[in-house]
Protein backbone atom coordinates (compact mmCIF):
# COMPACT_ATOMS: atom_id res chain seq x y z
CA UNK A 1 0.00 0.00 0.00
CA UNK A 2 2.77 2.51 1.01
CA UNK A 3 4.51 1.94 -2.46
CA UNK A 4 1.34 3.32 -3.97
CA UNK A 5 1.40 6.21 -2.01
CA UNK A 6 4.57 6.59 -2.92
CA UNK A 7 4.40 6.00 -6.79
CA UNK A 8 1.58 9.23 -6.73
CA UNK A 9 3.48 11.55 -4.55
CA UNK A 10 6.83 10.63 -6.57
CA UNK A 11 4.83 11.08 -10.06
CA UNK A 12 2.11 13.68 -8.49
CA UNK A 13 1.92 15.80 -11.59
CA UNK A 14 1.08 12.95 -14.14
CA UNK A 15 -0.91 11.56 -11.50
CA UNK A 16 -3.19 15.34 -11.07
CA UNK A 17 -3.87 15.36 -14.86
CA UNK A 18 -4.69 11.39 -15.19
CA UNK A 19 -7.42 11.95 -12.56
CA UNK A 20 -9.05 15.11 -13.50
CA UNK A 21 -8.67 13.58 -17.43
CA UNK A 22 -10.59 10.36 -16.19
CA UNK A 23 -13.31 12.55 -13.83
CA UNK A 24 -13.90 14.49 -16.85
CA UNK A 25 -13.80 11.57 -19.22
CA UNK A 26 -16.34 9.93 -16.66
CA UNK A 27 -18.88 12.61 -17.03
CA UNK A 28 -18.50 12.79 -20.43
CA UNK A 29 -19.75 9.34 -21.08
CA UNK A 30 -22.57 9.09 -18.49
CA UNK A 31 -25.67 8.55 -18.79
CA UNK A 32 -27.79 11.97 -19.48
CA UNK A 33 -29.46 11.25 -16.28
CA UNK A 34 -26.34 10.42 -14.14
CA UNK A 35 -25.36 13.78 -15.95
CA UNK A 36 -28.06 15.89 -14.86
CA UNK A 37 -27.88 14.89 -11.47
CA UNK A 38 -24.47 15.78 -10.91
CA UNK A 39 -25.02 18.81 -12.36
CA UNK A 40 -28.08 19.54 -10.19
CA UNK A 41 -25.69 18.32 -6.82
CA UNK A 42 -22.98 20.93 -7.94
CA UNK A 43 -25.41 23.73 -9.16
CA UNK A 44 -27.41 23.76 -5.64
CA UNK A 45 -24.81 23.14 -3.14
CA UNK A 46 -21.32 25.12 -5.19
CA UNK A 47 -21.77 27.29 -8.07
CA UNK A 48 -25.30 29.19 -7.80
CA UNK A 49 -25.25 30.91 -4.51
CA UNK A 50 -22.37 32.60 -5.31
CA UNK A 51 -23.60 33.53 -9.17
CA UNK A 52 -26.96 34.88 -7.85
CA UNK A 53 -25.72 36.56 -4.68
CA UNK A 54 -22.93 38.49 -7.26
CA UNK A 55 -25.73 38.92 -9.61
CA UNK A 56 -28.02 40.59 -7.60
CA UNK A 57 -25.61 42.49 -6.29
CA UNK A 58 -24.53 44.23 -10.24
CA UNK A 59 -28.34 44.24 -10.75
CA UNK A 60 -28.64 47.60 -9.40
CA UNK A 61 -26.40 49.40 -11.52
CA UNK A 62 -27.94 50.71 -14.67
CA UNK A 63 -31.51 50.79 -12.42
CA UNK A 64 -31.83 54.75 -13.23
CA UNK A 65 -31.46 54.68 -16.82
CA UNK A 66 -33.28 51.17 -17.37
CA UNK A 67 -36.40 53.10 -15.39
CA UNK A 68 -36.43 55.72 -17.57
CA UNK A 69 -36.39 53.32 -20.70
CA UNK A 70 -38.61 51.14 -19.08
CA UNK A 71 -41.00 54.36 -18.89
CA UNK A 72 -40.92 55.33 -22.26
CA UNK A 73 -41.47 51.94 -23.13
CA UNK A 74 -44.39 51.42 -21.39
CA UNK A 75 -46.29 54.61 -22.60
CA UNK A 76 -45.62 53.08 -26.43
CA UNK A 77 -46.78 49.98 -25.43
CA UNK A 78 -50.23 51.71 -23.51
CA UNK A 79 -51.09 53.31 -26.87
CA UNK A 80 -50.03 50.08 -28.98
CA UNK A 81 -52.47 47.97 -26.36
CA UNK A 82 -55.52 50.27 -27.12
CA UNK A 83 -55.14 49.79 -30.42
CA UNK A 84 -54.76 45.89 -30.36
CA UNK A 85 -57.61 45.60 -27.96
CA UNK A 86 -59.61 47.39 -30.28
CA UNK A 87 -58.21 44.40 -33.22
CA UNK A 88 -58.61 41.64 -30.89
CA UNK A 89 -62.01 42.15 -30.16
CA UNK A 90 -62.66 42.42 -34.13
CA UNK A 91 -60.55 39.00 -34.70
CA UNK A 92 -62.51 36.89 -31.88
CA UNK A 93 -65.96 38.68 -33.90
CA UNK A 94 -64.64 37.23 -36.89
CA UNK A 95 -63.27 33.98 -35.53
CA UNK A 96 -66.79 33.56 -34.22
CA UNK A 97 -68.63 34.32 -37.26
CA UNK A 98 -66.25 31.70 -39.46
CA UNK A 99 -66.25 28.95 -36.61
CA UNK A 100 -62.96 29.46 -34.96
CA UNK A 101 -61.80 28.74 -31.39
CA UNK A 102 -61.14 31.84 -29.37
CA UNK A 103 -56.97 32.28 -29.21
CA UNK A 104 -56.05 31.00 -25.44
CA UNK A 105 -53.96 33.86 -23.86
CA UNK A 106 -50.65 32.52 -22.26
CA UNK A 107 -49.64 33.46 -18.76
CA UNK A 108 -46.00 35.36 -18.50
CA UNK A 109 -44.12 35.22 -15.60
CA UNK A 110 -41.37 37.96 -15.70
CA UNK A 111 -37.30 36.29 -14.80
CA UNK A 112 -34.33 38.10 -14.37
CA UNK A 113 -31.21 36.54 -15.98
CA UNK A 114 -28.60 36.32 -12.94
CA UNK A 115 -25.86 34.75 -14.98
CA UNK A 116 -24.71 33.54 -18.46
CA UNK A 117 -22.68 30.54 -20.16
CA UNK A 118 -19.09 32.03 -19.78
CA UNK A 119 -18.23 29.54 -22.38
CA UNK A 120 -18.23 30.25 -26.09
CA UNK A 121 -19.32 27.28 -27.59
CA UNK A 122 -22.79 26.47 -25.71
CA UNK A 123 -25.69 28.99 -24.73
CA UNK A 124 -27.55 28.97 -21.81
CA UNK A 125 -28.47 31.43 -18.93
CA UNK A 126 -29.92 31.23 -15.56
CA UNK A 127 -32.63 33.12 -14.58
CA UNK A 128 -34.14 34.39 -11.03
CA UNK A 129 -37.65 32.33 -11.23
CA UNK A 130 -37.88 28.79 -10.54
CA UNK A 131 -40.92 25.91 -9.28
CA UNK A 132 -41.80 28.08 -6.43
CA UNK A 133 -42.56 30.63 -9.01
CA UNK A 134 -44.60 28.14 -11.47
CA UNK A 135 -41.71 27.29 -13.78
CA UNK A 136 -41.77 24.10 -15.43
CA UNK A 137 -39.89 21.99 -17.36
CA UNK A 138 -40.00 23.33 -21.48
CA UNK A 139 -41.86 25.70 -20.65
CA UNK A 140 -40.84 28.42 -23.56
CA UNK A 141 -39.03 32.04 -23.18
CA UNK A 142 -39.73 35.29 -24.56
CA UNK A 143 -38.48 38.35 -24.71
CA UNK A 144 -39.56 41.56 -25.94
CA UNK A 145 -38.19 40.51 -29.60
CA UNK A 146 -39.34 37.23 -29.71
CA UNK A 147 -38.41 33.51 -28.46
CA UNK A 148 -35.80 32.58 -26.18
CA UNK A 149 -35.85 29.67 -25.62
CA UNK A 150 -36.97 26.82 -23.10
CA UNK A 151 -36.55 25.53 -18.90
CA UNK A 152 -34.03 22.84 -19.09
CA UNK A 153 -33.70 22.91 -15.96
CA UNK A 154 -35.68 23.91 -12.72
CA UNK A 155 -34.62 24.82 -8.83
CA UNK A 156 -36.25 26.38 -5.91
CA UNK A 157 -36.05 29.79 -7.28
CA UNK A 158 -33.64 29.78 -10.39
CA UNK A 159 -33.65 27.88 -13.67
CA UNK A 160 -31.39 26.88 -16.35
CA UNK A 161 -32.96 27.84 -20.09
CA UNK A 162 -31.54 26.45 -23.21
CA UNK A 163 -31.07 29.12 -25.45
CA UNK A 164 -32.42 28.69 -28.63
CA UNK A 165 -28.80 29.34 -30.13
CA UNK A 166 -27.48 26.54 -28.20
CA UNK A 167 -26.31 23.84 -30.78
CA UNK A 168 -28.14 21.08 -29.01
CA UNK A 169 -31.25 22.87 -29.05
CA UNK A 170 -33.27 21.82 -31.96
CA UNK A 171 -37.08 23.70 -32.57
CA UNK A 172 -39.48 23.48 -35.23
CA UNK A 173 -39.78 26.91 -37.36
CA UNK A 174 -41.33 28.10 -40.14
CA UNK A 175 -41.12 31.04 -42.97
CA UNK A 176 -43.67 33.27 -41.85
CA UNK A 177 -44.80 34.17 -45.69
CA UNK A 178 -45.08 30.74 -46.99
CA UNK A 179 -45.32 28.49 -44.45
CA UNK A 180 -42.77 26.20 -45.02
CA UNK A 181 -41.66 24.03 -42.10
CA UNK A 182 -38.19 23.09 -41.06
CA UNK A 183 -35.63 22.41 -38.36
CA UNK A 184 -33.00 25.12 -37.06
CA UNK A 185 -29.80 23.98 -37.08
CA UNK A 186 -26.60 24.76 -36.99
CA UNK A 187 -22.74 23.12 -38.26
CA UNK A 188 -20.48 25.41 -36.09
CA UNK A 189 -22.86 27.00 -33.44
CA UNK A 190 -22.28 30.47 -34.79
CA UNK A 191 -24.44 30.13 -38.21
CA UNK A 192 -27.83 28.85 -37.73
CA UNK A 193 -30.13 27.70 -40.76
CA UNK A 194 -33.07 25.87 -41.51
CA UNK A 195 -33.19 23.35 -44.25
CA UNK A 196 -36.24 23.62 -46.62
CA UNK A 197 -36.90 21.43 -49.73
CA UNK A 198 -35.75 22.77 -52.71
CA UNK A 199 -39.20 23.77 -54.08
CA UNK A 200 -40.15 25.49 -50.88
CA UNK A 201 -40.44 29.37 -50.94
CA UNK A 202 -38.20 31.14 -49.01
CA UNK A 203 -35.42 34.47 -49.67
CA UNK A 204 -33.50 36.75 -48.16
CA UNK A 205 -35.92 39.16 -45.67
CA UNK A 206 -38.80 37.23 -44.55
CA UNK A 207 -39.93 36.08 -40.67
CA UNK A 208 -39.21 33.12 -39.53
CA UNK A 209 -41.45 32.27 -36.75
CA UNK A 210 -42.24 28.87 -34.76
CA UNK A 211 -44.13 26.62 -36.36
CA UNK A 212 -45.73 25.40 -33.18
CA UNK A 213 -45.10 21.45 -34.31
CA UNK A 214 -42.55 20.91 -31.61
CA UNK A 215 -45.00 20.50 -28.78
CA UNK A 216 -43.17 23.46 -26.71
CA UNK A 217 -42.91 26.49 -28.85
CA UNK A 218 -46.68 28.05 -29.44
CA UNK A 219 -47.08 29.02 -33.13
CA UNK A 220 -45.91 32.43 -34.33
CA UNK A 221 -43.06 33.50 -32.01
CA UNK A 222 -40.46 35.44 -34.17
CA UNK A 223 -37.32 33.68 -34.35
CA UNK A 224 -35.58 36.20 -36.79
CA UNK A 225 -35.12 37.62 -40.10
CA UNK A 226 -34.05 35.27 -43.54
CA UNK A 227 -30.25 36.41 -44.27
CA UNK A 228 -29.37 34.69 -47.12
CA UNK A 229 -30.16 31.33 -49.23
CA UNK A 230 -28.10 28.91 -49.74
CA UNK A 231 -29.76 26.65 -52.69
CA UNK A 232 -26.25 25.94 -54.02
CA UNK A 233 -24.83 22.94 -51.79
CA UNK A 234 -27.43 20.49 -52.14
CA UNK A 235 -30.18 19.57 -54.71
CA UNK A 236 -32.82 18.24 -52.53
CA UNK A 237 -32.61 20.60 -49.84
CA UNK A 238 -31.60 24.50 -49.57
CA UNK A 239 -30.52 26.25 -46.49
CA UNK A 240 -32.20 29.78 -45.24
CA UNK A 241 -29.22 31.12 -43.04
CA UNK A 242 -31.38 33.13 -39.87
CA UNK A 243 -30.59 36.12 -38.49
CA UNK A 244 -31.88 35.91 -34.59
CA UNK A 245 -34.06 38.86 -33.63
CA UNK A 246 -33.19 38.41 -30.05
CA UNK A 247 -29.79 40.06 -29.31
CA UNK A 248 -28.54 36.89 -27.03
CA UNK A 249 -25.35 38.68 -26.00
CA UNK A 250 -27.87 41.19 -24.14
CA UNK A 251 -30.46 39.38 -22.66
CA UNK A 252 -31.41 40.70 -19.34
CA UNK A 253 -35.79 40.72 -18.32
CA UNK A 254 -37.44 37.73 -19.97
CA UNK A 255 -41.18 36.00 -19.75
CA UNK A 256 -41.86 32.42 -18.95
CA UNK A 257 -44.85 31.76 -20.76
CA UNK A 258 -46.83 29.41 -18.77
CA UNK A 259 -47.17 26.37 -20.79
CA UNK A 260 -46.66 23.05 -20.30
CA UNK A 261 -45.04 21.08 -24.04
CA UNK A 262 -48.44 19.92 -25.47
CA UNK A 263 -47.25 16.20 -25.02
CA UNK A 264 -47.14 16.78 -21.45
CA UNK A 265 -50.94 15.49 -21.42
CA UNK A 266 -49.89 12.63 -23.70
CA UNK A 267 -46.80 11.75 -21.63
CA UNK A 268 -49.22 12.04 -17.92
CA UNK A 269 -51.69 9.60 -19.83
CA UNK A 270 -49.06 6.85 -20.74
CA UNK A 271 -47.70 7.32 -16.94
CA UNK A 272 -51.29 6.48 -15.73
CA UNK A 273 -51.42 3.24 -18.09
CA UNK A 274 -48.17 1.97 -16.41
CA UNK A 275 -49.16 2.80 -12.65
CA UNK A 276 -52.18 1.19 -13.92
CA UNK A 277 -50.53 -2.68 -15.09
CA UNK B 1 -0.30 29.55 1.73
CA UNK B 2 -3.82 29.82 2.73
CA UNK B 3 -3.46 33.80 1.66
CA UNK B 4 -2.18 33.00 -1.44
CA UNK B 5 -5.23 30.44 -1.98
CA UNK B 6 -7.34 32.98 -0.89
CA UNK B 7 -6.03 35.64 -3.28
CA UNK B 8 -6.66 33.09 -6.30
CA UNK B 9 -9.90 32.08 -5.15
CA UNK B 10 -10.66 35.77 -5.15
CA UNK B 11 -9.39 36.37 -8.65
CA UNK B 12 -10.92 33.41 -10.20
CA UNK B 13 -14.82 34.24 -8.66
CA UNK B 14 -14.31 37.99 -10.05
CA UNK B 15 -13.18 36.19 -13.26
CA UNK B 16 -15.80 34.17 -13.20
CA UNK B 17 -18.67 37.00 -12.40
CA UNK B 18 -17.15 39.38 -15.26
CA UNK B 19 -17.58 36.98 -17.50
CA UNK B 20 -20.87 36.80 -16.74
CA UNK B 21 -21.79 40.12 -16.16
CA UNK B 22 -19.12 42.22 -18.05
CA UNK B 23 -17.51 40.94 -20.66
CA UNK B 24 -21.05 39.98 -22.83
CA UNK B 25 -20.63 44.05 -23.25
CA UNK B 26 -17.08 44.15 -24.39
CA UNK B 27 -18.06 41.67 -27.38
CA UNK B 28 -17.12 42.92 -30.98
CA UNK B 29 -18.96 40.83 -33.57
CA UNK B 30 -19.39 38.43 -31.18
CA UNK B 31 -16.12 38.12 -30.22
CA UNK B 32 -15.16 37.59 -26.60
CA UNK B 33 -12.52 37.92 -24.46
CA UNK B 34 -12.07 34.38 -22.07
CA UNK B 35 -11.16 35.97 -18.36
CA UNK B 36 -11.31 32.48 -17.25
CA UNK B 37 -8.39 31.52 -19.75
CA UNK B 38 -6.44 34.43 -18.88
CA UNK B 39 -6.93 33.37 -15.15
CA UNK B 40 -6.02 29.78 -15.82
CA UNK B 41 -3.14 31.29 -17.89
CA UNK B 42 -1.48 33.30 -14.84
CA UNK B 43 -2.22 30.43 -11.98
CA UNK B 44 -0.36 27.82 -14.21
CA UNK B 45 2.72 29.91 -15.24
CA UNK B 46 3.08 31.04 -11.82
CA UNK B 47 2.22 27.33 -9.57
CA UNK B 48 2.79 24.49 -12.14
CA UNK B 49 1.14 21.28 -13.22
CA UNK B 50 -0.81 20.10 -10.46
CA UNK B 51 -2.51 22.97 -9.01
CA UNK B 52 -3.18 23.93 -12.97
CA UNK B 53 -4.43 20.58 -13.52
CA UNK B 54 -6.64 20.78 -10.93
CA UNK B 55 -7.84 24.55 -11.12
CA UNK B 56 -8.24 24.45 -14.75
CA UNK B 57 -10.62 20.90 -13.87
CA UNK B 58 -12.85 23.05 -11.57
CA UNK B 59 -12.80 26.24 -14.07
CA UNK B 60 -13.81 24.20 -16.50
CA UNK B 61 -16.40 22.38 -14.54
CA UNK B 62 -18.06 25.51 -13.88
CA UNK B 63 -18.53 26.25 -17.23
CA UNK B 64 -20.28 22.88 -18.12
CA UNK B 65 -22.99 23.25 -15.27
CA UNK B 66 -24.76 25.46 -18.02
CA UNK B 67 -24.58 23.15 -20.25
CA UNK B 68 -26.03 19.43 -18.95
CA UNK B 69 -25.60 17.31 -21.70
CA UNK B 70 -21.95 18.30 -22.41
CA UNK B 71 -21.40 18.14 -18.89
CA UNK B 72 -16.70 17.34 -18.82
CA UNK B 73 -16.35 18.89 -22.10
CA UNK B 74 -14.64 22.17 -20.73
CA UNK B 75 -13.45 20.12 -17.44
CA UNK B 76 -11.04 18.25 -19.46
CA UNK B 77 -9.98 21.05 -22.43
CA UNK B 78 -9.40 23.23 -19.16
CA UNK B 79 -7.31 20.58 -16.82
CA UNK B 80 -5.59 19.56 -20.06
CA UNK B 81 -4.53 23.39 -20.62
CA UNK B 82 -3.89 24.00 -17.32
CA UNK B 83 -1.75 20.79 -17.18
CA UNK B 84 0.19 22.38 -20.24
CA UNK B 85 0.71 25.41 -19.20
CA UNK B 86 1.99 24.13 -16.03
CA UNK B 87 5.16 23.13 -18.04
CA UNK B 88 6.46 26.43 -18.22
CA UNK B 89 6.23 27.35 -14.63
CA UNK B 90 8.21 30.58 -14.18
CA UNK B 91 10.28 28.74 -11.32
CA UNK B 92 11.45 26.67 -14.34
CA UNK B 93 11.09 28.20 -17.54
CA UNK B 94 11.73 32.52 -17.96
CA UNK B 95 9.42 33.82 -20.17
CA UNK B 96 9.72 36.83 -22.09
CA UNK B 97 6.63 39.10 -22.65
CA UNK B 98 6.32 37.82 -26.57
CA UNK B 99 7.33 34.14 -25.70
CA UNK B 100 3.73 34.52 -22.34
CA UNK B 101 1.47 36.08 -25.44
CA UNK B 102 2.30 33.39 -27.46
CA UNK B 103 1.61 30.66 -24.86
CA UNK B 104 -2.03 32.22 -23.90
CA UNK B 105 -2.33 32.00 -27.77
CA UNK B 106 -1.74 28.57 -27.26
CA UNK B 107 -3.30 27.52 -24.73
CA UNK B 108 -6.55 29.10 -26.41
CA UNK B 109 -5.98 27.16 -29.51
CA UNK B 110 -5.23 23.88 -27.14
CA UNK B 111 -8.59 24.58 -24.67
CA UNK B 112 -10.72 24.96 -27.97
CA UNK B 113 -9.31 21.79 -30.24
CA UNK B 114 -9.78 19.50 -26.80
CA UNK B 115 -13.34 21.11 -26.94
CA UNK B 116 -14.15 20.48 -30.58
CA UNK B 117 -12.17 17.23 -30.43
CA UNK B 118 -14.85 16.07 -28.06
CA UNK B 119 -17.65 17.68 -29.77
CA UNK B 120 -17.14 15.94 -33.20
CA UNK B 121 -16.36 12.30 -31.35
CA UNK B 122 -19.63 12.55 -29.25
CA UNK B 123 -21.48 13.86 -32.37
CA UNK B 124 -19.46 11.20 -34.47
CA UNK B 125 -19.69 13.67 -37.02
CA UNK B 126 -16.89 14.30 -39.94
CA UNK B 127 -15.04 16.87 -41.27
CA UNK B 128 -12.77 16.59 -38.29
CA UNK B 129 -9.43 18.18 -38.96
CA UNK B 130 -11.02 20.89 -41.29
CA UNK B 131 -13.75 21.77 -38.95
CA UNK B 132 -11.34 22.49 -36.31
CA UNK B 133 -9.04 24.75 -38.36
CA UNK B 134 -11.44 26.57 -39.31
CA UNK B 135 -12.82 27.12 -35.97
CA UNK B 136 -9.11 28.07 -34.93
CA UNK B 137 -9.01 30.51 -37.41
CA UNK B 138 -12.21 31.86 -37.33
CA UNK B 139 -13.43 31.76 -33.62
CA UNK B 140 -10.26 30.97 -31.65
CA UNK B 141 -7.95 33.13 -32.90
CA UNK B 142 -9.72 36.42 -32.93
CA UNK B 143 -10.70 35.48 -29.27
CA UNK B 144 -6.72 34.59 -28.45
CA UNK B 145 -5.95 37.93 -29.87
CA UNK B 146 -8.39 39.89 -27.79
CA UNK B 147 -8.24 38.34 -24.85
CA UNK B 148 -4.69 38.89 -25.05
CA UNK B 149 -5.29 43.07 -24.87
CA UNK B 150 -6.97 41.79 -21.32
CA UNK B 151 -4.13 39.57 -20.49
CA UNK B 152 -1.60 42.56 -20.83
CA UNK B 153 -3.51 44.13 -18.31
CA UNK B 154 -2.36 41.91 -15.29
CA UNK B 155 1.48 41.40 -16.94
CA UNK B 156 1.73 45.57 -16.87
CA UNK B 157 0.36 45.91 -13.19
CA UNK B 158 2.25 43.34 -12.16
CA UNK B 159 6.11 44.11 -13.65
CA UNK B 160 5.71 48.13 -14.08
CA UNK B 161 3.02 49.57 -11.78
CA UNK B 162 3.76 47.83 -8.94
CA UNK B 163 7.55 46.36 -9.94
CA UNK B 164 8.70 43.38 -7.59
CA UNK B 165 11.41 44.84 -5.12
CA UNK B 166 14.91 43.26 -5.56
CA UNK B 167 16.15 41.59 -2.68
CA UNK B 168 19.97 42.74 -1.92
Amino acid sequence: MRWIIDLIVRHRNICSLLLTVALSVAMIIAQPSTQASIVRYLSMTIFYPAYAVVSQVSSFTGVYSENKRLRQELAELSTQIQVLRDQSAENMRLRGLVGFSEHTLYTLTPVRVVARDPSYFYKSVLVSGGASQGVGMYMPIVGEHGAVGKVSQVMGNMSMIQLLRDPSSRASVMVNRSRAVGILQTDNARDFFVRLRSHEDAQAGDTIVTSGLGGIYPKGLTVGVVEKIDDKSNLLFKRAYIDFSVDFDKLEELFVMRLPPQWAAQRAELDSVKMEK
Amino acid sequence: MTNTALKWAGWFLLCVVLQSTLVPQLAVMSVKPDLLLIALFYFSVKMGMMPGAFVGFFLGLGQDLFSPELLGQNALAKSLTGFALGLFNERVVRLDPIMRGALLVAAFILNDTAIMLVHLIKAGGGGGAGTIITEIFVVTLPRALYSLVFAAIPFVWINVVKPPRLVD
